[in-house]
C-alpha cells in the first residue's frame, strides 16, 4: 500500500486500535479482540502497522522537543570558570599562571578485571557503576568528563546546568541532561541505554536526543545510529547480575557475559548477528553458567580451549 | 501483585488468552505461543503488576508484533537474496534488519518537518501520547482542549507519521 492511496476502511480502523491501544489505561481487549475475528485481515493490517508504529516512535523520540531546546553546549576546551568568574583582584600575570596550572590535565585510568565490577563516587556526587573489563578514563582538572575507552559504565550524574557532564566514547560524545544512563563499548561498537532523564548523543552533529526508555547502538564508521526502546527499569541491570535483551545480537551478548562473569564466551559468526530477547540471571554458580545458555540462547555452547563458543544448534 | 499471582491470573485466563492469540491469526501455533509467553514472562521477574489481565493482553499482544516483525525480517532476507547482485554502493545505509530502524538525518528531518506541519497543539499531543504514555483525557486537560479534539489531533497525526514511515520503509 501507498501513502498516496486513500486510507480503506481496515486500515483506518486500524489506526484507531493502533492509538487506543496506546492508552496507558486500554482495557478494551475483548472488542479488539472481536475486530479482529471479524476477518483475518484485520490483524494482518494491525500488526503491519503496529509495528511500523514502533519504529516510527524511535525516530520521533530522536527528535528534539522543542521545549527543551537549546541544548547547553560544553566549551570545547576547559576554562577553570570559577577563576574567571570570582572576583579574584589579583595581579594579571598570577591569574595567567595560576590557569595554566589549572588547565595541565591530571588524567587517571579506573581499569577493572573482567568479572570484577567496582563502584566509583566522583567529588560532586556522580556515582560510576563499572562492569568488569572497563577501562575509564577520568581527569581530576575536568572532574565532569570521562572517556570510555572500552567496557560499561552505568552514569548516575548528579546534574549541573552549567556543567554537563560529557562522556567521550569512540568519537562520538553523549551529554547529559539530568540523568542515569549506560554506557557500553564493545571493539567499535557503541551502545547508549537512558534510564532516568536524557541524554544527547553527538550534541555537536547528529544531537539525538535520548530520552529515559530509549537506547542507542552506534558502530565506528557505520555512518548510521540504531535507535531502540528499553524498558528503564533494566538499564544497568547487569548491577543485581541480571543481563535484559530485546533484541540484542548475540555477539553483543556474548561481550556482555565476558565482561560480567570474566568468562571467555565467543559467538561463531554464524549466529553473531541473531537477536535475542529474554533475561539472563547470571547466579552465583559462574562455571555453570555456559551449560545454561545454550537452550536460552537458542545455540550450542561447545568448550573451547578456556573458553566457550555459541555455535549454531543444529537442525 | 507478586509473580506468584500473576501466575493465578495467567492460569485463570488460559483460555481468554488462548482466544487472544487466535484473533490475532497465531492459527495451530497459538498453545506454543502461549508457553513461550509465559516462560518469557516468567524469566522477566517484573516487580507489581497493577492490572494483571490487560497487562497479560499486552504482553500477548506484544509477542504477536514481535512475531510478525521476524516474520518481516524473514521476507527481507529473501527479498535481499534475490536482490543480492544490486549490492549497494560503499557509505550507503543499507536497512539490515527490521529489529530496529537505521536512523539517517534526513528521515530525522523528515520526522521534524511533518511534526512542525501538524502544528503546536497536534504535535504536543502526539508526543504526550505516544512518548510520554499520557491517556488522551488527561492531555486533553493539560492542553484545555476538548477530549474528541485530542482524538482528531491523535488520528491525524498517527497518520501523517505511520505514513511517513511506511515511505521510509519503501526505501
Amino acid at each position: 500500500m501507498t501513502a498516496e492511496q486513500m486510507p480503506d476502511p481496515i486500515d483506518a480502523a486500524a489506526l484507531e486500535w493502533v492509538i487506543r491501544l496506546r492508552d496507558p489505561g486500554f482495557d478494551g481487549w475483548e472488542a479488539f479482540e472481536s475486530w479482529m475475528e471479524a476477518d483475518p485481515a484485520h490483524a494482518r493490517v494491525y500488526q503491519a502497522m503496529a509495528v511500523v508504529d514502533e519504529d516510527m516512535a524511535a525516530l520521533v523520540a530522536a527528535v528534539p522537543a522543542p521545549v527543551l531546546r537549546p541544548v547547553p553546549v560544553v566549551p570545547a576546551r576547559r576554562v577553570s570558570r570559577a577563576w574567571f568568574g570570582g572576583a579574584i583582584a589579583a595581579s594579571l600575570a598570577a591569574i595567567t599562571a595560576t590557569i595554566v596550572v589549572q588547565n595541565q590535565p591530571d588524567p587517571y585510568l579506573i581499569e577493572t578485571a573482567a568479572g570484577q565490577p567496582r563502584s566509583v563516587v566522583l567529588a560532586d556526587g556522580t556515582r560510576l557503576d563499572l562492569n568488569g573489563g572497563t577501562q575509564l578514563l577520568l581527569d581530576r582538572k575536568a572532574p565532569r568528563e570521562a572517556v570510555l575507552k572500552q567496557g560499561e559504565v552505568v552514569f548516575t550524574v548528579v546534574h549541573d546546568d552549567q556543567r554537563p557532564f560529557r562522556v567521550s566514547v569512540g568519537k562520538a560524545s553523549l551529554l547529559d541532561v539530568g540523568t542515569v544512563f549506560n554506557v557500553a563499548r564493545t571493539g567499535p561498537r557503541t551502545t547508549v541505554a537512558v534510564s532516568e532523564g536524557a541524554v544527547v548523543f553527538n550534541p555537536d552533529a547528529e544531537a539525538v536526543r535520548l530520552p529515559a526508555g530509549r537506547s542507542l547502538r552506534a558502530v565506528d564508521g557505520a555512518g548510521s545510529i540504531v535507535l531502540a526502546n528499553t524498558a528503564p527499569a533494566t538499564i544497568g541491570s547487569w548491577r543485581t547480575g541480571q543481563l535484559v535483551y530485546d533484541g540484542a545480537a548475540l555477539a553483543d551478548v556474548a561481550a556482555d557475559l565476558v565482561r560480567s562473569t570474566g568468562l571467555v564466551i565467543v559467538a561463531d559468526p554464524a549466529v553473531a548477528e541473531r537477536k535475542f530477547r529474554g533475561v539472563i540471571s547470571l547466579g552465583d554458580n559462574r562455571r555453570a553458567l555456559p551449560a545454561g545458555l545454550g537452550p536460552l540462547l537458542g545455540v550450542r555452547v561447545v568448550a573451547d580451549g578456556a573458553g566457550w563458543r555459541l555455535q549454531a544448534a543444529a537442525p | 501483585m507478586t509473580e506468584s499471582g500473576l501466575e493465578a491470573v495467567f492460569i485463570a485466563n488460559r483460555g481468554r488468552l488462548l482466544r487472544f492469540l487466535r484473533a490475532h491469526g497465531a492459527g495451530d501455533a497459538a498453545e506454543d505461543l502461549l508457553q513461550e509467553l509465559w516462560l518469557k514472562l516468567s524469566r522477566a521477574s517484573t516487580g507489581p503488576v497493577a492490572q494483571p489481565l490487560s497487562y497479560l493482553y499486552r504482553a500477548a499482544n506484544n509477542l504477536m508484533l514481535d512475531r510478525h516483525r521476524s516474520q518481516r525480517q524473514a521476507d527481507r532476507r529473501e527479498q535481499a537474496w534475490i536482490e543480492a547482485s544490486d549490492a549497494p554502493a560503499p557509505g550507503v545505509a543499507v536497512r539490515a534488519d527490521g529489529e530496529s530502524g537505521m536512523i539517517a538525518r534526513e528521515q530525522l528531518q523528515a520526522v521534524e518537518a511533518e511534526l512542525a506541519a501538524l502544528g503546536p497543539r497536534a504535535a504536543t499531543a502526539f508526543r504526550r501520547h505516544r512518548l510520554d504514555g499520557v491517556a488522551q483525557r488527561d492531555i486533553a486537560v493539560e492542553l484545555g482542549v476538548s477530549l474528541s479534539t485530542v482524538e482528531s489531533d491523535l488520528r491525524r497525526a498517527y497518520r501523517a507519521l505511520i505514513d511517513l514511515q511506511r515511505r521510509f520503509d519503501e526505501v
